[in-house]
């Protein structure tokens, strides 16, 4: 990553990326669930449950993926 | 938008107008910032990546001084509409997409595979990865979008407190709002950098495939 700059710059930079990297995977799996739901199968509650589940696993995957960069 | 693209312009044109060996005050100013983002780039795709130096300049660019003309109280924020941040989020991972199978063809598709990823665990990794992939736009426009609107609905509801409050209260969240303007020019200034790293890392992981 970018550690050449200011490093307070650089970890508030990265500091902030964490928290809408969680949010954002969980919408994206949620609403792949619900299009899965709606247009392609008729499983109305599974196909959001499940795309819930897994955007959790992949927010808190990339969160922690970025956190063990800045160990290094 | 116009207003910020002719600030920029005019800023930029002027600084690099007089291209003296000592830099006045603008000039060195103007330096730094090119500085800054080729420093950017170089830590984050290496020498290869200073093609999209004019692409990712123009962004870094236009962002920063949106967010910071956004600040002058009665001018308006472009980058608080959802809609500028999204399309500039969205042009930005078409092209890295576009610039994946340019380089890698059918090949880009394994950026779903993580590497050392044992067989039985594709099925689970693979949606895992899609997701990863489609959220980024989103996270990227979303973060830009939702920083620029709060900090402007504080300093707003502040203001609005101070004015209800009348003189004999109303100091205590005028001098809030004082605090928070400050922390509101650095985050505009954090903002465009994440948006320009973030970029790069993109256009980064399309390049140099894993």
């Amino acid at each position: 990553m970018a550690p050449s700059q200011d490093p307070l710059f650089a970890g508030l930079g990265q500091a902030m990326r964490v928290g809408t990297d969680l949010l954002a995977a969980l919408i994206v799996g949620g609403f792949l669930g619900w299009l899965i739901d709606s247009y392609i199968f008729d499983s109305t509650p599974w196909g959001v449950a499940i795309g819930l589940v897994l955007g959790l696993i992949t927010g808190i995957r990339n969160a922690y993926r970025a956190a063990q960069r800045w160990n290094t | 938008m116009w207003i910020v693209v002719g600030v920029a312009s005019v800023f930029l044109l002027k600084a690099a107008g007089s291209k003296s060996l000592v830099p006045s005050k603008m000039q060195s100013m103007a330096e730094l910032l090119v500085e800054f983002i080729r420093g950017i780039i170089q830590d984050t795709m290496g020498a290869s990546g200073m093609r999209y130096f004019p692409l990712i300049s123009s962004l870094f660019i236009f962002i920063l001084f949106s967010n910071l003309l956004g600040l002058i109280p009665g001018s308006y924020t472009v980058t608080s509409q959802i809609i500028v941040t999204g399309v500039f989020a969205l042009g930005v991972y078409a092209l890295s997409l576009v610039i994946g199978f340019q380089l890698h063809g059918a090949k880009f598709l394994g950026i779903l595979v993580p590497p050392g990823t044992p067989g039985w665990l594709l099925p689970l990794m693979i949606p895992i990865e899609l997701i990863s992939q489609l959220a980024r736009p989103i996270s990227l426009a979303v973060r830009l979008f939702a920083n620029m609107t709060a900090g402007h609905v504080i300093l707003g509801v502040l203001f609005g407190l101070t004015i209800a409050g009348g003189v004999l209260i109303g100091w205590l969240p005028f001098s809030f709002t004082i605090v928070l303007y400050g922390l509101e020019v650095g985050i505009a200034f954090i903002q465009a950098y994440i948006f320009t790293v973030l970029t790069c890392v993109y256009i980064g992981d399309a390049i140099h495939l894993h």
